[in-house]
């Protein structure tokens, strides 16, 4: 898998497959969706309320709600949200 | 195997940041069961913040010489018998009861005693395209590098105020992330206010060299008197106009100048988290030198609830050492009250001077009234609803300039994140007042968004 947003030395983590928006991807385990998405360059997770405008994180811990995604029917928090292996990420709409 | 959805322990302890880990031992060692719910996926708070399980990355992010508490935090909270519920979110409280969403299921702590170490989190101030993917907190960024070793981006600019953006600058260069500008809205002369707070206090004078000199290696100066003006890009940032500020942080358009970005952290300083403590009707205070409405406690971090205590930022922003030290008296002085065991007066002398060096350092800090000039009519201030600065500022004239008022009148803080974001500078905003007293938001039940199975299934006490 492409590693280069990843720090060297801080990944001793096995890879898992996800996708995202159709976009299949690789985590490493105990990455959130949110950090998985990131380092797969994928910025843009959701699009805002009223001028659908594309949001990303913003707090990184659990606060702010910008980083709503779809997993499995259920609108969660990206950062908050541990990926699994096979799990299918979409981008979220309306928080 | 299922997990119980109930759960008892003789004390509880929402957040496993350096406050509740630091009183969780003392009551472990002292033989009480113990229960710690927490929102992170492993054990440290944000400051502390470890790497996912089984990942061991000694040394490949610089720290500085006030990490190793955290270190000794850690390894005996790991040690001990401490029971840990992590990522859970929780959503509703009374005393002694705290209700709460963990891995999809809908659970209830019940305990003789509470401890609130609910920490804090960055405080926001918007510019004209803060909203953009790629401009994120300064704590987001910490996160990133510290809890998932995943690197912001190839060229950062770190703006805002206070303390916390010097671990910012050095997280981004143990990535790899070229500092392209360092931004402290506060003047230099301000700044030398912290000067007589620190003094007296080694570790903050050692901790202080240890970013000197992180930042002198890598060839980054921090710049005073400045900040963003605007961040710009297609679908995430890729420019940021920047510029100085005059002493109220107002900013000075002549001498803006624009810089090529690919990652954006905004720290403004930090907001206690008070919501669950708001919840159980725990007496607060707005002091804005220790980030906003805080918890009162006595002279042994007892709330205004019995049995309840609280420790760390949730009573004031301080940082770690203050929250060790309250952490720690609030676990001799809940020892005290089920036991009667004395309660050691240097712990009472330590949580007393840590507060006091904090307190001292933090009023250079104060949040600058004149930032809240950023912000231009059609820059979003509530990012929940959309809500637009001159959406706001005509709810405050049409409706009234308190913090209920300018909500009804535009649904800014209405959104999921209830207002965490946008209130702590919503009044400033719309009022034009960067000076005023804020109002006590109203919290409400769930404290935060969960699933509306949580609620309903919710265990009966």
């Amino acid at each position: 898998m492409n590693d280069d947003n990843r720090i060297p030395g801080m990944q001793s983590r096995p890879a898992i497959a996800f996708t995202f928006a159709g976009r299949s991807l690789q985590a490493r385990v105990g990455d959130t969706v949110a950090m998985a998405l990131w380092a797969a360059d994928e910025v843009a997770l959701r699009q805002s309320s009223r001028d659908g405008a594309p949001r990303g994180v913003l707090c990184n811990m659990g606060i702010c709600y910008e980083c709503l995604v779809v997993v499995d029917g259920v609108t969660v928090r990206a950062c908050t949200t541990v990926v699994r292996a096979g799990m299918q990420v979409e981008r979220g709409g309306r928080p | 195997m299922s997990e119980p959805a109930i759960l008892d322990a003789d004390v509880g302890i929402v957040g496993a940041g350096p406050a509740g880990m630091a009183a969780a031992n003392v009551l472990a060692a002292a033989g009480l069961a113990v229960t710690v719910v927490d929102e992170g996926h492993r054990p440290g708070g944000q400051i502390f913040r470890q790497l996912p399980e089984g990942v061991d990355a000694h040394g490949a992010i610089a720290e500085p010489p006030s990490h190793r508490h955290g270190h000794t935090l850690l390894e005996e909270f790991a040690r001990g018998t401490v029971r840990t519920i992590a990522g859970a979110t929780v959503w509703d409280c009374k005393p002694g009861r705290v209700w709460f969403e963990h891995d999809g299921a809908s659970r209830l702590l019940r305990c003789r005693h509470l401890l609130l170490a609910t920490g804090a989190y960055d405080r926001c101030i918007p510019f004209p395209g803060w909203t953009l993917p790629g401009v994120l907190t300064a704590g987001a960024l910490q996160v990133m590098v510290r809890g998932f070793g995943v690197v912001p981006g190839k060229r950062a600019l770190v703006v805002g105020s206070g303390p916390l953006l010097l671990p910012t600058v050095t997280a981004l260069l143990s990535a790899g992330v070229q500092v392209v500008a360092a931004l402290e809205a506060s003047s230099r002369w301000r700044a030398l206010r912290a000067v007589p707070g620190v003094l007296g206090n080694l570790a903050r004078i050692r901790e202080a060299f240890w970013y000197g000199k992180q930042l002198l290696r890598a060839g980054v100066r921090l710049r005073w008197g400045w900040t963003v003006f605007r961040c710009e890009g297609d679908g995430r940032v890729q420019r940021a106009v920047i510029g100085q500020v005059d002493r109220d942080g107002r900013p000075r358009p002549e001498t803006a100048r624009t810089i090529e970005v690919d990652v954006v952290g905004a720290g403004f300083g930090l907001v206690p988290s008070i919501e669950i403590g708001q919840l159980l009707g725990c007496a607060s205070r707005f002091d804005p030198a220790r980030g906003g409405h805080r918890l009162i406690v006595d002279d042994r971090q007892r709330t205004s609830v019995p049995g309840g205590f609280a420790a760390g930022e949730v009573c004031g922003i301080g940082g770690a050492e203050v929250a060790i030290a309250e952490g720690t008296l609030a676990a001799h002085a809940l020892l005290h009250e089920v036991r009667g065991t004395p309660v050691p007066r240097a712990s009472v002398a330590r949580a007393l001077a840590e507060r006091a060096a904090a307190d001292a350092m933090l009023r250079a800090f104060a949040p600058l009234p004149g930032l809240h000039a950023l912000a231009e009519p059609d820059t979003v201030v509530c990012r929940c609803e959309d809500v637009k600065l001159a959406t706001a500022q005509a709810a405050a004239a049409c409706h009234g300039d308190s913090l209920r008022a300018i909500k009804v009148g535009c649904r800014a803080g209405m959104g999921p994140c209830q207002g965490r974001i946008c209130g702590p500078s919503l009044q400033a905003l719309a009022t034009g007042d960067g000076r005023r007293e804020c109002d006590l938001p109203v919290v409400q039940v769930p404290l935060k968004a969960v699933r509306t199975a949580t609620i309903v299934e919710a265990p009966a006490d």
